[in-house]
């Protein structure tokens, strides 16, 4: 740093002038709040010297609520005022919480957007507000710490955080009066706390591609970034959100069940024994080569030996976790069509890339050393306050520009619950698409519009993000209405909808808020399953057109033979179409898009004559009493 | 920067099939760094606004321009016709009958001896046919035969459609 800055009068940025800016790693299981001082970025503490921040908050009757270690310290004799892991909540539907469950006990209720509300001694509180009361923790730390007011703050969220997640995450800032800088995905942080852009502008490469290999105690999520002059691209993203450094503790703990063939159904107690005792052994190993348990304290009449355990042996069980990991990652690249040796750096976050298998099995695979002189818990937090310090306007020159992708696809419901998409997964934002859609019966004047996010082909299987409707669009054939439905999703990943009929110019449009949703698991699940059922979706998809074919083939009959199928046909033709109406109708309500499809040829064929007849009657009609010359 | 112009002109250039890629880049990232929202972050909200729209339009832009069907697609419309108007299916009998091959080969991959060297093979086979379709688009588009440059178009959105089933069939094969 210059130790003197020369500066003409109302241009310096004179030291105090420095606009006070913070990064905020919102976490699941605890949080932090960073900033950059003296050109440093550094993690903030509280006046005891901790660094991060429990996500738990407790709820009183007539006090201010208690947030962190504090809150933590309750979270098994005040259970139901206690709340931890609200981020698996945020943007969700009272539903989907429903199915989270178990774990979780709170008394929930729902409001009315279907929001899940939390009953405490201090009232209902959506996760929203113990959001807000998390970031109004960290937000006072950054304050008493810099010594001002902030302008505002980057907060990180997941890179596949979807539409909701992102406006639930937003809206709790606004609730704790921050103002949102930026909404920055985790992964694209955890690059930018490297200074991983700064590397490449010294020298040899033009641009690079970096992995981000995050490994949580419950979560794995691998992001892949392309870098070029001080511009990261985040290319693709993947995971799996029921994976974590706490299946390695399980499944060491089941081996020692097993060495000691602990066969009986095992108490809480017991349970926690054999947790405890394979995170202390694993930790051991990562010092020597070998270690020896012992059962001395085990909650219960049984006597066991003491079981030795060595490196080779733990890595054995670790392996298979890993792999899965590993498999996602390969997945990933994939996705981002990018190849192994195009990897230049890796970056490794969460508590759990600790772990020295994972750090030789990581390797292994790009075949280079990955990044971990950064504190994994910490260096999500350290990019964000990076790039706070940049849009708070305190850097001049060459700015970091972190531009983002779309996590999960967008799209609309059309006919037959089908999702049609309109802006896939991956594509750079901000973004804007439109779609042109039209009416589907004689005089209709309103159209239904379905927002939805996710890579499924049926609607059920996708994230409902809002639903709308289009009023006032003037009576025309079916058809001949032009709808326009324009998607809008700005640098935060948040998404705004207008639909317009375009010969008259009716319009409406939604800022989409957070309604239900879908779990952590199910986004993830999801993504898998976008993959898995393939062929399934494809199907399904024949099945539903060719039933809407059907409907539509056997509506327009109906209306007809109701019109003028008496005056046109003879008895026996009407039962003819009747008959290949009632076959199409069996067909229709199985599941075989080819008999459906072959039933409709005959009912097309069966109608063909009686379709021409129609036309000629009705040819006949309008030409009836008019003169040559009128025509 | 001008979003009623075409997106060609947004970046300086005349409408042409070639495009010299690295210095679109260069120039998307130059008009990314002038014109993205944090650049407007602490400005009014009508500034920011108006941000969101010119970088959702170059990033339309950019897609256009790097993707040569789109590309193609595009120059085309910017005459004013519309390759792939529902009407617009006549084919070349050959041609069909190459891709119905092409189809039918992909079908049999999964049971091949070495499934993944026979999908690098057909990959290289696609990638060549879509590079001489793209010489192919490029000289009718100069020379001004737009009818040969529309089916050409066509032509190469059917390579396109079958490079991406490969690509899903791979990712089943190696997961």
């Amino acid at each position: 740093m210059a130790l003197l800055q020369i500066a003409e009068p109302g241009q310096s940025a004179k030291p105090h002038e420095r606009k006070l800016a913070v990064g905020i790693d919102l976490g699941t299981t605890h949080s932090l709040v960073a900033s950059v001082r003296s050109g440093q970025a550094e993690t903030l503490p509280n006046s005891r010297g901790e660094h991060l921040l429990p996500s738990v908050v407790r709820y009183l009757a007539d006090e201010l609520p208690q947030v962190g270690i504090k809150a933590q310290e309750h979270l098994v004799d005040d259970a139901a005022n206690t709340v931890m892991s609200v981020k698996r909540l945020m943007g969700r539907g009272i539903e989907d919480v429903k199915r989270l469950g178990a774990n979780m006990p709170y008394l929930f209720e729902a409001c009315e957007q279907g929001m899940p509300l939390i009953s405490t001694v201090s009232g209902q509180k959506s996760p929203v507000q113990v959001s807000a009361d998390i970031l109004r923790a960290l937000v006072q730390r950054g304050e008493s710490s810099l010594g001002g007011e902030l302008v505002g703050a980057v907060i990180t969220v997941p890179a596949y955080f979807d539409d909701a997640q992102r406006q639930a995450t937003k809206d709790a800032a606004q609730l704790a009066g921050i103002q949102v800088l930026r909404l920055l995905n985790e992964p694209t942080a955890a690059a930018v706390a490297y200074g991983l852009e700064q590397q490449e502008q010294g020298g040899e490469q033009e641009h690079g591609t970096i992995a981000v290999f995050d490994l949580g105690g419950g979560t794995f999520d691998i992001s892949i970034l392309r870098m070029e002059k001080g511009v990261f691209e985040v290319l693709a993203t993947g995971g799996d959100s029921a994976l974590g450094g706490d299946d390695f503790d399980y499944a060491l703990a089941e081996w020692v069940r097993e060495q000691r063939q602990i066969t009986d159904q095992l108490d809480l107690a017991q349970q926690r024994f054999l947790l405890r005792l394979a995170r202390t052994s694993k930790e051991a190993l990562s010092q020597v080569e070998s270690t020896r348990l012992s059962f001395e304290g085990w909650p219960g009449d049984a006597i066991f030996a003491d079981l030795d355990l060595s490196l080779d042996q733990l890595n054995e069980l670790l392996d298979p976790i890993i792999g899965r990991a590993i498999r996602a990652t390969k997945r990933t690249l994939r996705d981002a069509k990018v190849s192994l040796d195009d990897v230049a750096q890796v970056v490794m976050v969460g508590g759990s890339t600790r772990s020295l298998r994972v750090q030789e099995r990581v390797e292994e695979l790009f075949q280079r050393p990955p990044l971990t002189d950064i504190d994994p818990d910490r260096v999500v937090a350290l990019g964000a306050a990076r790039q706070a310090d940049v849009l708070a306007g305190n850097q001049t020159g060459e700015e970091l520009l972190l531009l983002d992708v779309l996590p999960l696809s967008l799209g609309l419901e059309t006919m037959g619950g089908l999702m049609e998409r309109v802006i896939d997964r991956n594509t750079p934002i901000p973004v804007a698409r439109a779609q042109e859609f039209t009416t589907y019966q004689d005089g209709q004047t309103a159209m239904a519009v379905h927002v939805l996010q996710g890579e499924r082909e049926l609607i059920q299987d996708c994230r409902s993000l809002a639903r709308f409707e289009l009023r006032g669009i003037p009576p025309m054939a079916a058809g001949a209405a032009k709808i326009r439905v324009t998607f809008q999703v700005d640098a935060d990943g948040l998404l705004e909808v207008n639909a317009r009929e375009l010969t008259s110019g009716v319009a409406t449009s939604v800022q989409v808020k957070p309604s239900f949703g879908l779990s952590d698991q199910q986004i993830a699940d999801m993504i898998k399953a976008s993959w898995a059922n393939v062929d399934d979706d494809r199907s399904s998809r024949s099945l539903r057109e060719q039933q809407v074919e059907a409907d539509r083939l056997l509506e327009a009959i109906t209306v007809a033979l109701a019109e003028d199928g008496e005056r046109l046909l003879t008895a026996q033709e009407q039962q003819a179409i009747v008959a290949s109406m009632e076959q199409l109708v069996m067909a229709r309500n199985g599941d075989d898009h080819h008999a459906i499809a072959k039933q409709i040829e005959v009912m097309s064929k069966a109608s063909d004559a009686y379709a021409a007849m129609r036309m000629d009657d009705s040819i006949k009609r309008a030409l009836a009493g008019k003169a040559v010359d009128q025509l | 920067m001008d979003i009623s112009q075409n997106y060609f002109s947004g970046y300086g250039l005349e409408p042409s099939f070639v495009v010299e890629l690295g210095a679109l880049r260069q120039t998307h990232r130059a008009l990314q760094q002038q014109y993205h929202p944090d650049r407007f972050v602490t400005h009014a909200d009508d500034e920011q606004r108006r941000a969101v729209q010119i970088t959702a339009y170059l990033n339309q832009a950019y897609q256009t321009l790097t993707e040569p069907l789109l590309r193609g697609i595009y120059l085309l419309q910017l005459k004013g016709m519309d390759p792939l108007a529902p009407t617009n299916t006549q084919m070349p009998m050959d041609f069909l009958l190459q891709q119905i091959e092409l189809r039918e080969a992909m079908e049999e991959l999964a049971d091949a001896h070495d499934p993944e060297a026979a999908i690098d093979t057909m990959t290289a086979q696609l990638k060549a046919q879509a590079a001489q379709l793209e010489v192919d688009f490029a000289q009718a588009y100069t020379q001004k035969e737009f009818e040969n440059a529309q089916t050409t178009v066509r032509k190469l959105q059917f390579v396109v459609k079958l490079q991406q089933q490969l690509d899903a069939l791979e990712g089943e094969l190696l997961d």
